[in-house]
């Protein structure tokens, strides 16, 4: 670990309505949000539906352009529009992995074609008897062995843990340097979960690969996460490592998701939640903090203004005034 | 046959009639179920928990059925009754809350519409009375009454879960059975239903039967735990029991693949390999082929049940009558 | 991947009905000549016997022309030949018989005959059209779902403009003013007035696949714009395609059909159409002459039929709900 592989600063995600009701309204996806990534990091980005999280990894991987704000990979800053050259260069270090393992399959390609494009585009690997072997490599490093029973096969002959290995399989065969996974698996059954979680750590000990891990689930992140930022309502609301943001929470609505959480070992006499209420919309947000309509610690002054984030201990950010 | 008994299931056999054969989904499932008690069955995908569910509320269509076994319910055997008899019992007696609210819930109808609508086919109470009713239950999941003629599309997701919750309650059934009912909600919004589920239970004292792949959540609210394999159920007892002292070794892969929020971060293991084809199972424990501890006895019999304790039951050759653990 | 949807197609017992009953009337249109006993616009048959030479009755006759102006004689020589010809006359508004299969019409023209003959340019017609309609439509909606932007918006406008012209009354207007004889002006009209449904159905359905994952992740690949569209779009498309193909062809036919019908097409050709304008202007319909009517009629809904049945059959392969197990 040394450098930042990654930063972003200042990044605003506004999504214009196109209908007819909503027209000239936006939804704000992404307000202010900031992060740094070192070389060979896990970062995982926990947040409900609506937080942001996934906006923030298709900005990253150039799949949005943001609104503001900008995005430094390797130290230089990722123009908006790139010319092919410089396009392709992002593309092979800058991987995502999506959440659904089906439709992120082209059902009408075989493995084979699926995974022989990533070597043709990036002019990785050539001719045919070459991909071939290079893909039944890439197999059974994924653990799909032998390559040749899943080669030829058609994604909806596999089951969603292969699947999504294959996924992964794509992945690695450019050999990135920063892996954004999206909720990599949350549709997957529970006992398949946590090989493909130990394959992509494995993945990460060997090659140095930086990973922004994104999910739902603030044990799974604690599993994966050297660092763990929170995000709610399209804004960070606390950032430090996996240790001091479980450990020592600080923000309000990490501590509502802490208790949220399953936790079998605490048994059946949990104290209940004492937060009420509902995601907010993200075409009018709360004016100030956003968590503030729902927060047992409000005050005046935090609907007034948005909180800036603050360091709460070395490395530990919080958006709070507390 | 025990007073507090409100379900017991025998031998039960149900699944899907394909051009290939029957696929036995249910598998000779066994377990009954108390007044009041809270039973969790926990298993992944395929393993036949829906099809229990819907079994149990003799909801099968099409080519699923049930092929033999008993439903014993408050005292009758329901196996064999009608359409009609059923009807009489469903959502009265026993009612179920399904899986995603948005495909269960009719878009061109108000809520309201939806609850009333339940009542009127099942008593003759008058329409006032109906929306009283209707009122009064939204009132329990915490919906306030102007929601009352709102449409399914105008509810958060967590709302109109509660919504199912209600229709669930309304004609105030003995035994609940939940399939999957908080899987596509958020983890606050999860919490606050189950919390929510709990405080009714205490009140109304109504049993559940809460199916779901989400064992640690299961853990922490079920008295009783059921663990699905493949159409058997493979480990059954009290929830902490099964927790704290697995017996057989897929509940302890289950339990080794949640980490935790709590405690030192060790790598975990899951489990390796998938299910199998239900159409033909294979002989012996379904388990054997990803089993660590698989034995040669595990590939050619189906393990015999080993009874720990009273209410703690558990199909594997690890054990053998005395408790002695084999190999 | 296209061999197993073939595959499928053909075990479908819709699509094989349908495909039979297609490939058969165009098997009938490619042995027209062979099949069809008699030119459709003929009406009688005239054998020439020449009669014998020997006898003399084909001779040479010698005219002996005087002209005076110049003082000579010219002779000119003519060869007579002499013949009988025998006219045999189709019957006018006969039914059916055992020479005429379909009957005859009004100026006695063997109908079976104008039906065969006219499954050839009922079919072309129809065929073309639905091919250049499937092609453009789905031309356009890959340009403006994919792209976006300002290219949808231009394209959409055109194509909801011209959704919402009533296509009989466009037909007639252009058919009015169009004096270019044969068949291709047909098509044209055909086809100028089909494009735009087909086109705003494809286009949902690439705007919809635009948003699912493997398109996501193909560009975040750096996949080019024409792969994407070409070879990891169009696949998914396939059965949409071909669906909204018979409903052009089928379109055709029946437009086809209807236009020649009211007069406005080319009424010279010989198609199913003009079979049935000719019946309907020489009242086949009051005089019970349903030997006209009635075959080009049936043709046209056993074609209609075929196309049906496949279009289920696409129905049914690529919704796997409704398969029946």
């Amino acid at each position: 670990m040394g450098e930042n592989i990654l930063e972003i600063k200042n990044i605003n995600k506004h999504f214009p309505i196109k209908s007819f009701r909503g027209y000239g309204q936006y939804v704000h996806a992404m307000d202010d949000v900031s992060f740094s990534l070192k070389k060979g990091e896990v970062l995982s980005i926990v947040g409900e539906s609506g937080s942001g999280k996934t906006t923030t990894a298709n900005v990253i991987a150039g799949l949005y352009e943001p609104t503001s704000g900008e995005v430094y990979f390797e130290g230089s800053l990722v123009p908006r529009k790139m010319h092919r050259k410089k396009e392709l260069d992002y593309r092979k270090k800058v991987q995502m992995i999506f959440q659904d393992p089906f439709s992120s399959l082209n059902p009408t390609h075989t493995i084979f074609s699926i995974l022989e494009r990533p070597f043709k585009i990036h002019k990785l690997a050539s001719g045919k008897k070459n991909l071939r072997n290079e893909i039944s490599k890439l197999l059974e490093t994924v653990g799909l062995e032998p390559a040749e029973q899943y080669i030829d096969k058609f994604p909806h002959e596999l089951s969603g843990g292969q699947r999504q290995r294959v996924n992964i399989a794509r992945t690695f065969s450019v050999n990135p340097e920063l892996i954004l996974a999206d909720e990599p698996t949350s549709m997957l059954d529970v006992s398949i979960r946590m090989s493909i979680m130990n394959m992509m750590l494995d993945y990460r000990d060997e090659k140095g690969i930086s990973y922004i891990y994104i999910t739902h689930d603030l044990a799974g992140a604690r599993y994966m996460a050297d660092r763990i930022a929170v995000m709610y309502a399209g804004m960070l609301m606390e950032i430090g490592t996996a240790e001091d943001v479980i450990n020592s929470t600080f923000h309000p609505y990490t501590k509502l998701l802490k208790s949220a959480a399953p936790s079998p070992e605490e048994g059946l006499n949990r104290p209940k939640l004492t937060t009420k209420g509902d995601i907010p919309s993200l075409i009018n947000p709360p004016g100030g903090c956003r968590f503030h309509p729902r927060c047992p610690y409000y005050k005046d002054e935090c609907s007034k203004e948005i909180p800036g984030m603050k360091e709460v201990s070395k490395g530990h950010f919080a958006r709070c005034i507390l | 046959m025990d007073n507090n008994r409100i379900l017991n299931v025998a031998n039960l056999v149900a699944g899907y009639e394909i051009k290939k054969g029957f696929v036995k989904a249910v598998d000779n499932v066994s377990f009954t179920l108390n007044k009041g008690e809270f039973l969790g069955i926990a298993g992944e995908s395929g393993c036949g928990k829906s099809t229990l569910a819907y079994g149990l509320m003799k909801l099968l269509k099409d080519n699923a059925l049930i092929k033999s076994g008993i439903i014993n319910f408050n005292g009758n055997d329901i196996q064999s009754y009608s359409n009609e008899k059923m009807n009489q019992i469903r959502w009265v007696d026993m009612s179920m809350v399904f899986q995603s609210a948005m495909n269960a819930l009719n878009p061109v109808l108000t809520i309201g519409e939806q609850l009333t609508d339940a009542i009127f086919a099942h008593t003759n109470d008058s329409k006032e009375k109906a929306k009283g009713r209707a009122l009064e239950v939204l009132k329990l999941v915490d919906i306030s009454a102007d929601r009352f003629d709102s449409y399914p599309h105008q509810l958060s997701g967590g709302m109109k879960q509660r919504v199912m919750i209600a229709m669930g309650l309304i004609l105030k059934p003995d035994l609940i059975i939940m399939d999957e009912p908080t899987t596509a909600l958020d983890v606050v919004v999860q919490r606050t239903i189950i919390e929510k589920i709990q405080d009714l239970r205490k009140e109304f004292n109504f049993s559940v039967i809460f199916i779901t792949h989400d064992l640690s959540l299961l853990v922490e609210i079920s008295d009783k735990l059921a663990i699905m394999y493949a159409g058997k159920i493979v480990e059954y007892g009290k929830a902490s029991d099964v927790f704290l002292h697995s017996l057989h070794p897929y509940t302890k892969g289950l339990m080794n693949s949640f980490p935790s929020l709590t405690g030192p971060i060790k790598r975990m293991g899951g489990i390796e390999g998938k299910p199998p084809d239900l159409l033909n199972p294979p002989e012996g424990c379904r388990f054997a082929p990803r089993c660590e501890k698989a034995m040669e006895i595990c590939f050619k019999e189906y393990p015999k049940t080993y009874v720990k304790s009273d209410k703690h039951w558990v199909d594997c050759h690890l054990y053998n009558k005395e408790g002695n653990v084999n190999g | 991947m296209l061999g197993d949807v073939f595959k499928l197609f053909i075990e479908n017992k819709k699509a094989a009905l349908g495909l039979c009953i297609l490939l058969f009337f165009v098997t009938v249109a490619i042995l027209a000549p062979v099949i069809a006993p008699y030119d459709p616009k003929v009406n009688k048959i005239e054998t020439i016997e020449i009669l014998d030479t020997d006898r003399g009755r084909n001779k040479t006759v010698e005219r002996e022309k005087i002209d005076e102006f110049n003082e000579r004689r010219v002779y000119t020589q003519e060869v007579e030949t002499t013949y009988e010809k025998n006219t045999k006359k189709f019957p006018l508004n006969s039914p059916p018989s055992s020479d005429h299969f379909f009957g005859t019409s009004h100026a006695g023209q063997d109908l079976f005959s104008q039906v065969v003959w006219g499954t050839r340019i009922t079919l072309l017609v129809g065929l073309v059209t639905g091919l250049f309609t499937t092609v453009l439509s789905l031309t356009l909606a890959l340009l403006s779902g994919y792209f976006g932007g300002i290219v949808d918006d231009i394209i959409s406008l055109f194509t909801n403009v011209f959704l919402v012209i009533p296509s009989l009354p466009l037909m007639i207007v252009i058919a009015a003013y169009i004096t270019v004889k044969g068949v291709f002006p047909i098509v044209l009209i055909l086809a100028l007035t089909s494009w735009p449904w087909p086109t705003r159905l494809l286009r949902s359905q690439v705007v919809s696949l635009k948003n699912r994952d493997f398109i996501k992740v193909s560009r975040s690949l750096g996949e080019k714009h024409s792969y994407i569209i070409f070879r990891e779009m169009f696949p998914n498309m396939i059965s949409l395609v071909m669906a909204s193909f018979f409903q052009s062809t089928m379109g055709a036919i029946m437009g086809e059909a209807t236009l020649e019908f009211i007069g406005l097409g080319n009424v010279s050709i010989v198609s199913w159409g003009t079979v049935l304008y000719w019946a309907q202007t020489n009242g086949a319909l009051l005089s019970g002459a349903w030997w006209w009517f009635l075959p080009p009629g049936i043709c046209i809904a056993l074609i209609g039929t075929s196309f049906a049945l496949m279009n289920f059959a696409i129905d049914e392969i690529s919704n796997p709900k409704l398969r029946k197990r």
